[in-house]
């Protein structure tokens, strides 16, 4: 594959547009990672993602060691990941050397670790998402040299197509959250309202009077009205007529 | 009048002025989201980010349309409250921004089964139940194909051979329906009728705003103001007849169903003598 190719590819596989279907939250994490290092030429990368809400961050390597690298380090709260997820573009410590002295001093557990791994240096590059930023690729090299600008800019621009993917998929899952939800709400109210029809119409009392049975038993049995009223729909329950609760 | 509905009713106005005003931070976010990724497709390499900005600026338009209804709503809710005309209906307002008198939305459950209707008139509430009672027109159709549906004249008959004859006796000449879409998903349609236009446009835009005010919003409300029915007599006077003759809840609606539109009555007379034990129907 030309360098083209490889990176045409990576995009369809973070637009999902391989599998059967949209790619979930952590699956287009573990995309990322894995497919960043060698489009970006850096030997590893790994994602933090925490959206609004989430204190814990997920995290996700291109390989176990740099995973467990992060994934410390998120715990700690520091390292370049955390601190570009927390606070955004722009921060001074985006790329670093590992070895110089202030970084050290910055992440005192990070820089050496990262050192005994193999790697000399660090970016972190933020995934904005227009609420805010939501996580962090990490890129990780063994060379002497500072990251390119053209890697940097590759590396950018993967960052935010991900966090689009990435929103769209929070959105996705949020919207069939809520019509399901809906579809439960509405469709409890039918219920109740058919089992006040067949409660009414067995004990001969008004529809106000069969929902006071419904919501005594219920309560009685510390249930739902509206799990009562499906028995009763479903013909599982009669609403035990010797019941003390009734 | 009811001096309690009135004071509730002050309480309604401001409400609906909230949720503009809420729908309008939602619009300005979205406006200053696209300006942000219209500033990065610039750069080379990044033209993906054209059409996220793209997509930010519809989801803006939706909000300022979702705020234009809820505005027009308020309105109607202050006259209302200060004593003129009758208890305003927020599709009414749906209706209006179609630029038609007739509008309806069901709310339909994942089999595509009606779970509950909101109108803005009586002749649309009768319209809407001819789809209910029969199972077929547009509003199913949208929602099935996840298209918009819009026919007019004799091809109503055509399409929908008992809804559209019952359409006509209604005196409705025109009928159009939406999906009311979700990212991937159809929770309803919204259907119009007599549309005074063509195109479905500002349909699609409405009911994409109709989606964010009943499911998708912070402050959703599927209730729309309470005027939203789950048809409650209905359901119950299924319940009663089902006891009554021995059937399943859902045989028993079938046959109030069938009852209502052979005397040529509404669902809800029929229902009402079910429920007071005035009419066996064996």
């Amino acid at each position: 594959m030309t360098p083209e190719q490889r990176l045409a590819d990576a995009f369809v596989a973070l637009a999902g547009s391989t599998a059967d279907g949209p790619l979930d939250v952590p699956e287009t994490l573990t995309v990322l990672a894995h497919r960043a290092p060698v489009l970006l030429g850096t030997r590893a990368a790994a994602v933090q993602f925490a959206p609004a809400g989430h204190d814990t961050a997920l995290v996700v390597g291109s390989d176990p060691q740099v995973f467990h690298l992060e994934h410390e380090a998120a715990g700690r709260r520091e390292g370049p990941g955390h601190e570009c997820r927390r606070t955004g573009a722009g921060v001074p410590w985006a790329q670093a050397a590992l070895d110089s002295g202030p970084v050290r001093q910055r992440w005192p557990h990070y820089a050496p670790k990262a050192l005994r791994l193999g790697y000399t240096q660090v970016v972190a590059l933020p995934l904005r998402e227009h609420t805010g930023t939501s996580g962090a690729l990490v890129l990780l090299s063994g060379a002497e040299r500072a990251f390119s600008p053209a890697t940097l800019g590759l590396g950018r621009s993967l960052a935010d197509f991900t966090a689009v993917i990435l929103e769209r998929a929070r959105e996705a899952d949020r919207s069939r959250t809520l019509t399901a939800q809906l579809e439960q709400a509405l469709t409890g109210r039918v219920v109740i309202e058919q089992a006040k029809g067949i409660l009414a119409t067995r004990r001969a009392v008004t529809p106000d009077g069969a929902f006071d049975l419904l919501r005594k038993y219920a309560r009685a049995h510390q249930r739902s009205v509206r799990d009562v009223a499906r028995d009763v729909v479903e013909g599982r329950s009669d609403l035990d007529r010797t019941d003390p609760a009734r | 009048m009811d001096p309690q509905g009135r004071v509730e009713d002050f309480g309604l106005a401001a409400m609906a002025r909230r949720r503009a005003a809420l729908a309008r931070e939602r619009a300005e976010r979205a406006e200053a989201a696209a300006e942000r990724h219209e500033l990065l497709a610039a750069q080379p390499g990044r033209e993906f980010h054209a059409q996220v900005a793209q997509t930010h600026r519809r989801t803006a338009e939706c909000h300022r349309a979702s705020a234009r209804l809820q505005d027009s709503f308020a309105l109607r809710a202050t006259a209302w409250a200060g004593g003129q005309g009758a208890r305003p209906r927020f599709m009414a307002v749906v209706a209006e921004a179609c630029g038609t008198g007739g509008a309806a939305m069901a709310l339909l459950d994942s089999g595509q089964n009606q779970l509950a209707v909101a109108v803005s008139d009586e002749r649309s509430a009768a319209a809407q139940e001819l789809e209910y009672v029969l199972g077929e027109g547009p509003g199913q159709d949208a929602a099935t194909g996840r298209r918009p549906v819009h026919v007019t004249g004799p091809d109503i008959g055509t399409r929908w051979p008992e809804y559209g004859p019952a359409l006509a006796a209604l005196g409705i000449a025109a009928v159009a329906a939406v999906p009311l879409r979700t990212r991937d998903s159809c929770v309803g349609s919204l259907t119009v009728f007599d549309p005074r236009t063509t195109g479905y446009d500002r349909l699609t835009e409405v009911a994409a705003a109709l989606t964010g005010i009943v499911l998708l919003d912070p402050e959703a409300d599927p209730d729309l103001y309470g005027g939203t029915d789950v048809r409650a007599v209905v359901h119950q006077a299924a319940g009663a007849l089902s006891v009554r003759i021995g059937c399943s809840v859902d045989d028993a609606l079938a046959l109030i169903k069938a009852r209502a539109f052979a005397e040529e009555v509404s669902l809800d007379t029929v229902a009402r003598q079910i429920v007071d034990g005035d009419r066996k129907l064996t």
